[in-house]
């Protein structure tokens, strides 16, 4: 039997797309809106005042302050997206050849850490990170000088929290980009003369690349908004952009600057989404197999 | 005469307890067409693979082109391998899988140009097809890309692993002529894996049957067709038939009777005897092109069988008969030359005949 192309007017159809739109409406989309109306509008004595005009994007166009968090946002997430891959890459590399029969445990571990509540895993690294933390405590034991690493509540323990809150994702994108990859063409690679580097540069790499780069994608929109690991690890001193945002609604009560600044922050995701979305298009009609 | 291009000695393959290969043994000559044959497991992919360098053997000694193979990585062997689902790399295009293994020998750009070009021209690809990425060709031009690649570096061993098993019947037709012609252009030793024995028998100058790991036969089509070492090999190539016989061995032959022709007797000529004939389950082997309905007086020496036809089925060039013979376990199946008036309906009462001194004697 062939499945009819349905028409929008489809009745069961519109049943079935209803409720998940109206709530896209209702609690994506016209948040949105009013986020985006928001910053037309100016604060006075910590009230809203409708006064349509541009007064708030000149602010934020003007300020270099927000300008520094925003790159040092744009930075930490590329820094992170980096760790990230160079960690999940060679580990989703073993799991889909050497460890290949211990997948399902690997993967059951993986997903356990993975569903483990963030705040609690978080908050967690506060005991390891601490000056008289686990690591230090280790590397006291090991003959390093006591007090050696004093991570926490600086950039790096936010990256250390955001890396391990976030690696898990290209793991299994990666993960399942290897696993597609046919045996024999490795194989093939190996017949015409090549090395095992060089299959892997040749073959592996390029064949994973749609894993690599939605992994990679996904690090860097998560890790733009990271809001937990810079406030329970970082310490205040450099903050990233969520932070900005969270002060300007609930601390200097200026919702139209925090508006401004979230549009921002959504634009330079969107424009990532919107870049690596052509290049992995770009790349589709290879993507297919020959067999 | 120069020495084999593969030399095997019983090469024994386990993997963990099972073994796949129980000392298989092997010549493959400079310039041969060597088909390996045998049903799902038999150990004919395993081989290929032990010869290609991607599986070790457990034991026994492989040489290839005289040297010794024993921890040769596949990428220094003098062969190439064309796989069963062909192996294209999809990431490339087809000048990039052609010319891959140039590449590797770090071959200058033009002269590798020029070479893929010429493997282009051989397997009859339409230059425009440089640019393009496997998943834009057909199946028979993506099998003719996968001949090219693992042929542009000249190996002394080309290797096939069932590379026509996927296509359709017509378009496989036409690649094995060209798969002939081609081995005939260029004189590279083939080893073509497959576990259609027919296709073998077109190809290939010299075929190897295994059976469960074992080598069962190795000969010429002719050889493998007419005269098989027992009834496995008879039976695999197509339906024929075996009447159970009681032999004697003569210094002409053997004199076969048979419980279902009471008091006839046949001399069987010493070359359609098998060498490796035993008193187990001997068997008369007659094809099913040389038998015919009796009408009337059967020919002098002429066998008859009485029989009902069970069902005919129309080919064309010919007309596949069975005919139901009490006392036979199985059917006989008869191949008539086709004609536009069937010489027998269902249910009629037949008279198979055929000549014992042109079947071969065989045994089990």
């Amino acid at each position: 039997m062939q499945i009819e192309q349905k028409s929008w007017k489809d009745p069961v159809l519109i049943a079935m797309v209803a409720p998940l739109a109206i709530v896209m409406v209702v609690f994506f989309l016209i948040p949105l809106l009013m986020t985006a109306v928001l910053t037309f509008q100016t604060t006075q004595y910590y009230r809203l005042s409708w006064t349509w005009n541009l007064k708030i994007w000149t602010e934020v166009f003007s300020k270099p302050h927000y300008w520094t968090i925003m790159l040092r946002t744009v930075g930490m997430a590329v820094v992170c997206v980096l760790l990230c891959v160079l960690i999940a890459y060679p580990a989703a590399y073993a799991m889909a050849t050497r460890l290949k029969s211990y997948k399902t445990q690997i993967q059951i571990l993986i997903i356990f850490a993975f569903l483990t509540d963030a705040v609690l895993k978080t908050f967690g690294w506060i005991l390891i990170l601490d000056k008289n933390g686990v690591a230090n405590w280790l590397l006291m034991h090991i003959g390093f000088p006591p007090e050696m690493l004093n991570l926490l509540f600086s950039p790096a323990g936010t990256m250390i929290g955001m890396v391990y809150n976030l690696v898990t994702y290209p793991m299994f994108t990666i993960y399942l980009s290897l696993v597609r990859i046919d045996r024999d063409l490795v194989l093939a690679a190996y017949d015409a003369g090549a090395s095992r580097l060089r299959t892997f540069f040749e073959v592996t790499l390029p064949l994973s690349r749609p894993g690599l780069y939605s992994g990679a994608v996904l690090v860097f929109v998560l890790s733009l908004g990271a809001f937990l690991e810079p406030r329970v690890l970082g310490g205040g001193t450099s903050p990233l952009a969520s932070e900005l945002i969270r002060q300007s609604f609930e601390t200097r009560v200026n919702w139209p600057l925090g508006a401004a600044l979230t549009l921002v922050l959504i634009a330079i995701g969107a424009l990532t989404l919107a870049v690596s979305a052509a290049l992995t298009l770009r790349r589709r009609p290879n993507q297919r197999s020959a067999a | 005469m120069v020495g084999p291009i593969i030399d095997a000695a019983d090469i024994v393959k386990d993997y963990g307890s099972a073994r796949a290969l129980h000392g298989v043994s092997l010549e493959v000559g400079a310039g041969e067409f060597l088909a390996l044959v045998g049903p799902s497991g038999c150990g004919k992919t395993t081989l290929l693979k032990i010869l290609a360098g991607f599986e070790e053997p457990t034991g026994g000694r492989l040489e290839i082109q005289g040297k010794d193979m024993r921890g040769v990585p596949a990428a220094n062997r003098p062969t190439r391998i064309v796989f069963q689902k062909l192996a294209l790399f999809p990431h490339k295009t087809v000048a990039e899988n052609i010319g891959f293994p140039l590449k590797l020998q770090k071959v200058a750009k033009p002269e590798s140009d020029s070479r893929v070009r010429a493997m282009l021209d051989l397997m009859h690809l339409k230059p425009e097809y440089l640019t393009r990425y496997p998943a834009q060709l057909s199946g028979g031009e993506q099998q003719r890309v996968a001949l090219a690649r693992a042929l542009v570096s000249q190996p002394g061993v080309l290797l096939l692993d069932e590379p026509m098993s996927a296509l359709d019947a017509k378009l496989k037709k036409s690649l094995q002529a060209e798969l002939k012609k081609l081995h005939r252009e260029i004189g590279t030793s083939f080893v073509l894996v497959t576990h259609d024995l027919e296709e073998a028998m077109m190809l290939a100058d010299r075929i190897c049957v295994m059976r469960s790991g074992h080598v069962v036969q190795i000969g010429t089509p002719a050889d493998i067709y007419y005269r098989p070492a027992n009834m496995f090999v008879a039976g695999f190539i197509g339906e024929t038939n075996f009447l159970p016989v009681t032999a004697t061995k003569t210094a002409a032959g053997a004199t076969v009777t048979s419980p279902l022709i009471p008091g006839a007797s046949a001399e069987i000529p010493a070359e359609h005897v098998s060498p490796a004939l035993s008193a187990a389950g001997t068997a008369l082997l007659v094809r099913p092109e040389s038998t015919r309905f009796v009408k009337g007086d059967a020919s002098p020496g002429e066998w008859v069988l009485d029989g009902e036809v069970e069902e005919y089925f129309i080919k064309g060039a010919s007309t596949q008969y069975r005919i139901r013979v009490a006392g036979l376990p199985a059917a006989v199946v008869m191949d008539l030359p086709g004609s536009i008036v069937l010489p027998a309906r269902v249910g009629e009462s037949v008279r198979v005949g055929f000549q014992p001194a042109h079947a071969f004697l065989l045994s089990e």
